[in-house]
């Protein structure tokens, strides 16, 4: 009796240090996600392979660093054709002293052009992202940068941000600084049960520039040396997006309607490109939370590319129509069944599809963005 | 040339003229709950409060939204809860709104249960055990006891922030104490009435307050912590046998009152639907307020069946 006392005291003592779930103390944030799906089909400009697979496999640590900057690190276990790549996706400081409402942010982390792309994947209403996400940014787009945001000293939400990456992960290349974007965002409440963001920003991609590109003439087949890259980029990339979301009471608790949309836009697709050469795409969702645990979501999204061909370029188009029902247990927990329906001019691998996939989080909790 | 120089000059202006507003201006208090924004109200009524959530929406469900990015941005003190109650959204909206003054740990982030010893604390917290909070119940905004340190330490840090007016704040803390004492005497004669009173909830939102009245809560029609009442755990609440000695199905207006409407219909144990914090309705403007309706509700609906 007295020794199982004993031990069970030795036991808690073990275990306080653990029960901490917050980054109080010395510890760090930490959360897994875990992401798996079985997809009927292959289908095109797709990042998910047909069959059982593992999806954005998430290990994160998050903490303050000292009373002046914040740390992140994620490292994203994803399978592609078969190889299994360890990524990192975040690993970056950023300020949390400076004046102005002015941020900080440096190292690699995912950058905030559009509405979805400086979103973790795991927070997304469907499976995967909209074709134009995925034809231009890679699905999304994250690399070795710089950003400043400010937030404007006006009574509404102002936000203008500038990033210089290295580039490379969207396009291979010479220049030392090869991305640079400006992002701007706006957005309130119309009343305490709606609310909006609209967003506007800019890519400029200068390591499309003509020497670089070599003749690799059908650029876009499956073996690029890496699987974020994006494969249909332009010098000029430009994204508007439009988020509304609506609750009753703003109790998002029991119900939330939530009605988004973007557009992109990329042009200057390399030395051989004429006016009327560029790649245009868009989608509009539509996700409707109708319990705490049930939710169901529309989204059909287009998106018209030119394919390189040595001086000439080649249409392409895919339209995509998804629909979706997603049940959590819990706020950590997801599934998710989905049929994709795609009809494409010039790609071989567009197929209808049903994917069952779930998404689960452990350890700290996390976060509610707009 | 000289037009584009004045246009300039007026940007400039312009510029100059927002930011001195905002320099003018008296205390920005941002306010996670609006139990929180009564009291600062209370102590300092100059202040312009932003409250980020209403009584009619669950304090663990916001989003960091831009109106919220927007308000956190000039606040030089936010009032929220703390206990992880708003884990989802105040980080990232203090990393959002990229406010120096406000972060953990500074004179601009105010957590309530910092000054108050929270009921159920855990060693070891596990999500298989619902989405229970290791630092202990967060609803401590109807609990007698808790609310007046809380308003103490409030009264402090305002008073450091606004030295000048540290005085009168004091003051207003003193004559709030007192009126608060004067009601907690009659709450006190009610939770003799209410000894050994029993009632069935939703979530732990009013346990603060039950346990210091002495009424006991015999089911909660959550099945764990955060989860939303499933038929399944409604049938078991039904079939508990302490259920028929319930004086009542007590929820927050917040909260679905679907499963407490049916399990109301199935045992003949009355619903009744209370705001959990201040509304800015009459008579629903002060934490007082509040308690003294929960009371009256806990005393009408025992009266009858004493009588039986």
């Amino acid at each position: 009796m007295r020794f199982t006392r004993l031990h069970a005291g030795v036991l808690s003592t073990l275990l306080v240090p653990f029960a901490s779930a917050q980054a109080n103390e010395m510890n760090p944030d930490i959360s897994v996600v875990l992401d798996g799906y079985y997809k009927q089909n292959a289908t095109a400009l797709s990042h998910r392979d047909e069959g059982f697979g593992l999806g954005h496999t998430e290990l994160t640590l998050s903490a303050p660093i000292d009373d002046l900057f914040a740390g992140r690190l994620t490292a994203v276990l994803e399978e592609e054709h078969g190889e299994t790549e360890l990524v990192l996706e975040d690993a970056y400081l950023q300020t949390t002293g400076m004046p102005w409402n002015l941020s900080i942010r440096g190292g690699r982390f995912l950058s905030q052009v559009g509405y979805l792309n400086s979103r973790h994947m795991h927070e997304d209403d469907f499976v995967e992202r909209p074709a134009a996400y995925r034809a231009l940014l890679g699905s999304h787009y994250f690399d070795d940068g710089l950003r400043v945001n400010l937030l404007m000293p006006t009574p509404f939400y102002w936000q203008v941000g500038v990033e210089a990456f290295n580039g490379n992960q969207l396009t291979e290349g010479d220049e030392d600084i090869g991305v640079y974007t400006i992002n701007t965002r706006f957005g309130g409440d119309i009343s305490a049960a709606q609310s909006w963001q609209a967003g506007l920003s800019y890519l400029r991609n200068r390591q499309l520039h003509g020497e670089h590109e070599d003749d690799h003439d059908h650029g876009h087949d499956d073996d690029h040396g890496h699987g974020h890259a994006a494969a249909y980029t332009g010098e000029n990339l430009y994204i508007a997006d439009l988020v509304w979301k609506w609750s009753p009471n703003g109790n998002i608790r029991q119900q939330q309607l939530t009605l988004s949309g973007e557009y992109l836009y990329a042009d200057e697709l390399n030395e051989h490109a004429h006016s009327s050469d560029y790649h245009q795409g868009w989608y509009a969702s539509a996700v409707y939370r109708f319990t705490p645990q049930w939710s169901v979501g529309a989204r059909y999204g287009r998106v018209d590319l030119k394919e390189a061909h040595g001086d000439h370029f080649h249409d392409q188009q895919l339209k995509e129509t998804d629909v979706m029902l997603a049940w959590s247990r819990s706020h950590f927990s997801t599934l998710r069944l989905q049929y994709t329906h795609q009809s494409a001019h010039d790609f071989d691998d567009a197929d209808n599809t049903v994917t069952l996939q779930y998404v689960m989080t452990f350890g700290a909790h996390g976060t509610h963005d707009f | 040339m000289t037009s584009k120089p004045r246009a300039l000059a007026l940007a400039f202006g312009w510029l100059l003229a927002i930011a001195s507003t905002q320099v003018s201006a008296s205390l920005n208090v941002f306010a996670c709950e609006p139990e929180w924004a009564s009291l600062v109200a209370v102590l300092l009524p100059d202040a312009k409060i932003t409250t980020a959530t209403t009584a009619w929406q669950d304090p663990h469900y916001i989003e960091a939204r831009p109106s919220l990015i927007s308000a956190m941005r000039n606040a030089d003190l936010a009032v929220c809860t703390g206990a992880s109650l708003e884990a989802g959204w105040l980080p990232s909206l203090i990393s959002r709104a990229a406010n120096r003054h406000i972060k953990p740990g500074s004179d601009g982030l105010f957590f309530a249960a910092d000054h108050t010893p929270l009921h159920q604390s855990h060693e070891h917290v596990d999500r298989s055990m619902g989405d229970v909070h290791p630092e202990g119940d967060p609803h401590l905004q109807l609990s007698p006891d808790a609310v007046p340190r809380i308003t103490q330490a409030l009264a402090t840090r305002l008073s450091a922030l606004a030295p000048d007016q540290s005085g009168i704040i004091q003051q207003r803390y003193l004559r709030w104490r007192g009126e608060w004492n004067l009601q907690r005497q009659t709450w006190r004669a009610a939770a003799e009435q209410l000894e050994g009173m029993i009632v069935v909830t939703q979530h732990s939102t009013f346990d603060y307050l039950l346990r210091w009245l002495n009424v006991a809560v015999v089911a909660d029609l959550e099945p764990k912590p955060g989860l939303p009442p499933s038929s399944r755990h409604l049938r078991d609440v039904l079939a508990t046998p302490l259920l028929s000695d319930a004086a009542l199905i007590l929820v927050a207006s917040y909260q679905d009152d679907r499963p407490a409407t049916w399990l109301a219909n199935q045992s003949g144990v009355p619903k009744v639907v209370m705001p959990a914090t201040v509304t800015g309705k009459p008579g629903q403007q002060s934490l007082q307020n509040i308690i003294g309706l929960l009371v009256d509700a806990l005393l009408t609906h025992q009266a009858p069946r004493n009588v039986d």
